[in-house]
């Protein structure tokens, strides 16, 4: 099924949805998929104008994605796109949990902790699973861990398209440092294999992780605060891609000032201290500034979490049963909060709603671009640190 | 700009002696899994063991197979048909993502990170394919995808050498189609994603210097 802006799932003949940061899916009587989705933006057509075409394969995009920019002059008037060149459409019905967590996993690479977290947390409440707490504060520090991956690798793009080549090196550096750290406690740099439905599958080793991960945040930090004395940098990011109100997700909601954080709604983050950062103007220099922060709240959730596992035994068993169930979630990735309903029959699954955050983001991302000029495109684009391969469906 | 000065003192050489010498790292599971203990072949989710050994063209780095299997450690794991000496000097690369997750496509960007530096070794990316003398591929093939990884690999300088980054690309993984099904891919890169060192590695085997 296409992804919509809210998740949704339908089962012999009935519409379920799931609200933003919430678990539970509610039966729409009536409704419609069509009449949800609503309908596509139409493109405008005017002969007075240029039409860009971009994509799909262009090179200094990091995925495959076609847009149509529609300019006068240098100003921007609309922008299409179409995120389908690349769409996998992954197939998930008729597996297993764990066949369709290896397949979740890699939905987004980049994302895999919180991607495998959030399917691995609503099969175990599907099947009323106990979890024990260290493996929660695991996927936490992973996640975390994750997050400042991510962020960093926006960073890395921004710095990069405004020619700061000393800031971009050094950041590139920083994220290979954290790759590495990563690959050494968990045996892989994305995470790939290692949640499992009730615990984990293979051993982790976290001496000092949560200290390397502090110290490559601390760098990072003195790197900001050296972009934010340049005003060239500023100049570039300074009310590029404006964004404002309710319907982005993640640093970009945040970036417009509203405090809203799947982190503070999710069980799992109950009993952690973290500041919820916000920044003024919604545009891609908020966007930065949220980023960074988080960047820093990130290494002392890490250091929170890492504290309060000590020792893990690799258990993942118990899941290949014939469950039958309905069940929702939803989790902050690095990018925003994603919601997903899952409904599986026998130990098979039936059917998988989604809506990631990119959704969100990308048809956040063309409105806004309007009426800016064609050189803020790159950067607002990047601020948002959408991932196209998110945005495809699921068989 | 003192401060900046500053900090790379400080950091001191990071950049890898590699090829020349030794690889400082790799990413364990990104590397080929190699045989343990048990009697059985355990179960793998993408049916790539098979008698005691594991195919590396299909394997996706789950790390299932463990505790029967552990990872080898070993990142010259790639494949190359061709050896152009021609681009012993320097070799241009496009990446192209025809269905990727995303990682494999960072993988080949963290060949710039500054532990690779890429440049020393004369590769660098191109963003277009008409300056490229080799493309790189990540990403099952997905039918939308078929015809602008044909115009790349049209609009390339011939003979051109594809690289198939990571599983996907290589043999569909299990997720879908291999880039096989559209184009003939030299050199095979394999793991999920595969490990930067992995892929230098491989783009020096192409041009014949490993
Ligand atoms: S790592 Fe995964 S895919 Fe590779 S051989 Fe082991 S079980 Fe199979
Ligand atoms: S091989 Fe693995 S890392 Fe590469 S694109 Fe496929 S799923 Fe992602």
């Amino acid at each position: 099924m296409k992804q919509s802006n809210i998740a949704l799932l339908e089962s012999e003949g009935s519409l379920y949805t799931l609200d933003r940061f919430t678990v539970v899916p509610v039966l729409q009587t009536g409704g419609t998929i069509r009449a949800i989705e609503g309908e596509k933006i139409a493109f405008p057509e005017s002969s007075s104008l240029s039409v860009f075409p971009y994509g799909p394969s262009s090179g200094g995009m990091v995925e495959s994605v076609y847009f149509d920019i529609l300019t006068q002059g240098e100003k921007i008037q609309h922008v299409g796109y179409d995120a389908d060149f690349k769409n996998r459409s992954i197939k998930l019905s008729g597996l297993t949990m764990n066949e369709a967590l290896l397949r979740i996993e890699r939905m987004n690479g980049v994302h895999c902790a919180a991607y495998s977290s959030l399917f691995c947390n609503i099969c175990e409440s599907g099947i009323n699973m106990d979890v024990p707490d260290q493996v929660k504060y695991l996927r936490i520090a992973m996640m975390e861990a994750e997050r400042i991956s991510s962020h960093l690798f926006v960073a890395s793009r921004l710095t990069g398209g405004a020619s700061q080549n000393i800031a971009h090196m050094n950041i590139l550096l920083l994220r290979e440092e954290l790759l590495r750290t990563i690959a050494m406690a968990f045996g892989h740099r994305y995470f790939f294999g290692v949640n499992g439905i009730g615990g984990i599958n293979r051993p982790v080793d976290l001496n000092g992780f949560a200290k390397k991960i502090r110290h490559i945040t601390d760098e990072y930090n003195e790197i900001f605060r050296t972009l934010m004395d340049s005003r060239v940098f500023i100049d570039r990011l300074d009310r590029s891609a404006i964004i404002l109100g309710e319907n982005s997700s993640g640093p970009a909601l945040r970036g417009s000032g509203i405090k809203k954080d799947g982190r503070n709604f999710h069980t799992y983050y109950e009993g952690l201290e973290f500041r919820t950062i916000t920044a003024d103007g919604g545009d891609a220099l908020a966007r930065f500034i949220v980023r960074s922060g988080e960047i820093q709240e990130s290494a002392a959730i890490v250091e929170q979490a890492v504290s309060r596992v000590s020792k893990l035994n690799v258990d993942s068993q118990g899941n290949e049963r014939n469950h039958s169930f309905m069940a929702g979630g939803f989790m902050e990735t690095p990018s925003g909060d994603a919601s997903m309903i899952v409904k599986m029959g026998n130990g098979r699954v039936e059917s998988i709603g989604f809506r990631s955050p990119s959704i969100l983001n990308m048809q956040a991302f063309v409105e806004s671009v309007s009426g800016n000029t064609f050189a803020d495109f790159l950067f607002g684009y990047e601020s948002l640190g959408i991932w196209i391969c998110e945005m495809g469906d699921f068989q | 700009m003192k401060a900046w000065i500053l900090r790379s003192f400080k950091k001191g050489i990071i950049t890898s002696k590699f090829p020349r010498g030794k690889n400082e790292t790799a990413s364990p599971w990104s590397t080929l899994p190699i045989y343990k203990k048990g009697k059985q072949d355990p179960y793998c989710p993408a049916g790539a063991i098979a008698q005691g050994k594991v195919d590396a063209n299909r394997c996706i780095s789950c790390g299932l197979c463990y505790p029967e299997y552990e990872p080898s450690m070993d990142i010259h794991g790639s494949e190359s048909s061709v050896s152009v000496s021609a681009l012993k000097k320097s070799i241009r690369i496009y990446q192209i993502d025809v269905g990727s997750c995303g990682a494999c496509n960072l993988e080949i960007g963290a060949l710039a990170n500054p532990q690779y530096d890429m440049t020393r070794l004369g590769i660098s990316f191109t963003n277009t394919p008409r300056h490229a003398d080799a493309l790189m591929v990540s990403g099952v093939l997905t039918e939308n995808m078929r015809e602008p990884l044909r115009r790349a690999y049209e609009a390339m300088a011939q003979p051109g050498v594809v690289f198939a980054v990571g599983a996907c690309a290589i043999s569909g993984s299990i997720l879908g189609k291999a880039v096989s099904d559209a184009l003939h891919i030299d050199v095979t890169v394999p793991g999920c994603p595969p490990d930067p060192f992995t892929i230098m590695d491989a783009v020096q085997k192409a041009r014949g210097i490993v």
